[in-house]
């Protein structure tokens, strides 16, 4: 009997710490959710509506809002057409050499510490430029952006039944033709959600943006070469200003930004099966 | 179409997605060579002490200029080693749970909560380990084990404001879990259910049965410990709020220091009314790029190995 009744305590006590551990990994999320709530709020009702619109005289953080708008769309534009591009050929040649490398690659510049990304940007466009810009900004986000961007269209696209392929290369439909107008609208659906996780993703990013946005909080933004804000980088630099008021803002923009973030990404998340950061 | 023809097997396809894949080689290279290109200086003027040596003088005079970043290679390393002592029991008991125990809904909810927050911005963490995580620490961390474990050498110092490699360490570590988890989750999953009934059907109890399918992934939690490692090392902004940055060699795990990205982060700024302090920043960064280049294919390299040789 001794012996049943050890395994039992065993057994028990590895489920009891299991669970528990398994509880500690996700209990950080919900105190962060709920931290950012209880310091963010505050800041947000105190100032109203001209916390979203007003410049950062005003008590408002819209010229960052709009900078990071500014941001991801241009580095939308510039990274998804190549990182589609990419995606649908390591999706086309996963065996031959180049599409192993492609697919290396890819997993190491997303595994990629990403300041370096924005050291590198500031040396070839920042330097040269003279100033800080939006459009090195959206350069050095872009180049984030692309290994996941890919990565989601080569998986959405590896979903889709081999036997579609066949099919339309029986009728004679040209390689070109059956990846871009036919594989590809299969896979509308897991490629937009994959790209549009990534912009979230990108959209939240810091580092990168150090040396290249500049920031700018006083004014709006009017030019593509002049520097331009983001609500991540005003937070970092408002979290190491002494002010108290200063942390204030900086934890209702921080309430400002996961909410932009958990409206994006939930949705994103749930209409797909899993996700790959 | 008659002058495609010309280059053999070239089709439509390859004319259409090899510029891409060569701009995104080629920019890699770029990268590469522009962090090799821009730290000569600093080791023709400095050698490996660059590496090797724990001193900052940044002087008006370019003469008196001398940098060497080993305080920053060594926090680095040290944070991340705290990290994943933090993220390891974690998410190989997330996934353990998650995959065999966790009832449906549950199983749900814990999936969609790992993938928020490997997908947070990390600024985020960063504000709440800099207001929150770091007094938090100090008080119910730090200060006891000062007050009771003192006498063991590295502890002896009284931790002063919280912002150390602890901390750092600490907030990496719920950092970086999810991203350990994902892979070890994604390995367990593929054990196949023969497997567990075979060990159900010999009386096991659960205990037994995970202790010997766990065997099974072990390459996979080497893996994912390798990767943890590369994504802690690269963090930048979170870190740079709560290790305290302060040029430190020192075991003592609560006191302050630097990591290579954090000293890049606080010091590039600046470094343009210096002389010689770019170029070193730069040799920090492709200090920073080879270690984590090597971690990455490392972790791929024994990943791969074990999907290859596995015969489950």
């Amino acid at each position: 009997m001794y012996q049943f009744d050890m395994r039992r305590i065993k057994e028990y006590s590895f489920l009891g710490v299991i669970s528990l551990l398994s509880f500690f990994m996700i209990f950080p999320l919900f105190h962060i959710i709920f931290t950012v709530f209880v310091d963010g709020i505050g800041t947000l009702v105190s100032t109203g509506p001209v916390f979203i619109t007003g410049t950062l005289d005003d008590g408002g953080i819209g010229p960052a809002i709009l900078g990071t708008l500014i941001l991801s769309f241009f580095a939308s534009l510039i990274g998804i057409p190549i990182a589609f591009a990419v995606g649908v050929y390591a999706y086309e040649y996963p065996y031959s050499v180049i599409g192993k490398a492609t697919t290396a690659l890819l997993e190491i510049t997303q595994e990629f510490p990403t300041i370096l990304v924005g050291l590198f940007v500031t040396q070839i466009l920042v330097l040269p430029m003279g100033t800080y810009s939006a459009i090195a900004g959206a350069f050095a986000l872009a180049i984030i952006l692309m290994p996941y961007v890919a990565v989601y269209t080569k998986e959405a696209m590896s979903q889709i039944p081999f036997s579609f392929r066949e099919a339309a290369f029986s009728l004679g439909v040209t390689k070109v033709k059956t990846v871009f107008l036919i594989i590809a609208p299969i896979a509308k659906r897991g490629i937009l959600t994959g790209l549009l996780i990534s912009v979230a993703k990108v959209a939240g990013e810091t580092a990168p943006l150090l040396f290249t946005a500049g920031g700018l909080y006083q004014t709006y933004p009017d030019s593509l070469t002049q520097p331009v804000g983001a609500i991540p980088l005003l937070i970092y630099t408002l979290v190491q200003s002494p002010s108290p008021a200063d942390h204030a803002m900086a934890w209702g923009a921080s309430l400002v930004l996961l909410l932009i973030f958990l409206a994006a990404f939930i949705p994103l998340r749930l209409s797909i099966k899993e996700v790959r950061m | 179409m008659s002058t495609l023809k010309k280059f053999g097997r070239f089709d439509r396809f390859d004319f259409l997605t090899y510029p891409a894949v060569l701009f995104v080689f080629l920019l890699f290279t770029w990268m590469l060579a522009v962090y090799v290109t821009s730290s000569i200086p600093a080791f023709q003027r400095e050698g490996w002490n660059v590496y090797f040596t724990n001193v900052w003088n940044a002087s008006e005079c370019p003469d008196k200029e001398y940098y060497g970043i080993l305080a920053a290679i060594w926090g680095s390393l040290y944070t991340s080693t705290i990290a994943l002592l933090v993220a390891l029991p974690l998410s190989i008991s997330y996934s353990i749970f998650v995959v065999d125990y966790a009832p449906k809904r549950l199983k749900g909810i814990l999936e969609i909560t790992s993938d928020i927050m490997a997908g947070l911005p990390t600024i985020i963490y960063g504000i709440w380990g800099a207001f929150f995580l770091v007094p938090f620490l100090k008080e119910w961390v730090m200060m006891p084990v000062y007050n009771y474990l003192s006498f063991i050498p590295i502890f002896s110092q009284k931790p002063v404001s919280g912002f150390s490699f602890f901390s750092a360490g600490v907030l990496l570590g719920i950092m970086i879990t999810p991203f350990v988890s994902a892979v070890v989750r994604e390995a367990y999953t593929t054990i196949p259910h023969t497997y567990r009934e075979a060990a159900y059907s010999l009386g096991l109890t659960r205990y037994e049965a995970t202790k010997i399918l766990i065997g099974y992934v072990k390459p996979a939690m080497i893996s994912g410990t390798i990767l943890g490692f590369g994504r802690a090392i690269g963090e930048t902004v979170a870190v740079s709020l709560v290790v305290g940055n302060a040029f430190n060699l020192s075991a003592d795990p609560f006191s302050p220091g630097y990591t290579i990205s954090s000293l890049i982060a606080t010091q590039y700024g600046n470094s343009f009314i210096y002389t010689h302090m770019t170029s070193v920043l730069y040799a920090a960064g492709l200090f920073l790029f080879l270690v984590g280049l090597f971690i990455t294919l490392l972790g791929m390299y024994v990943l791969r190995r074990w999907k290859k040789n596995v015969s489950i």
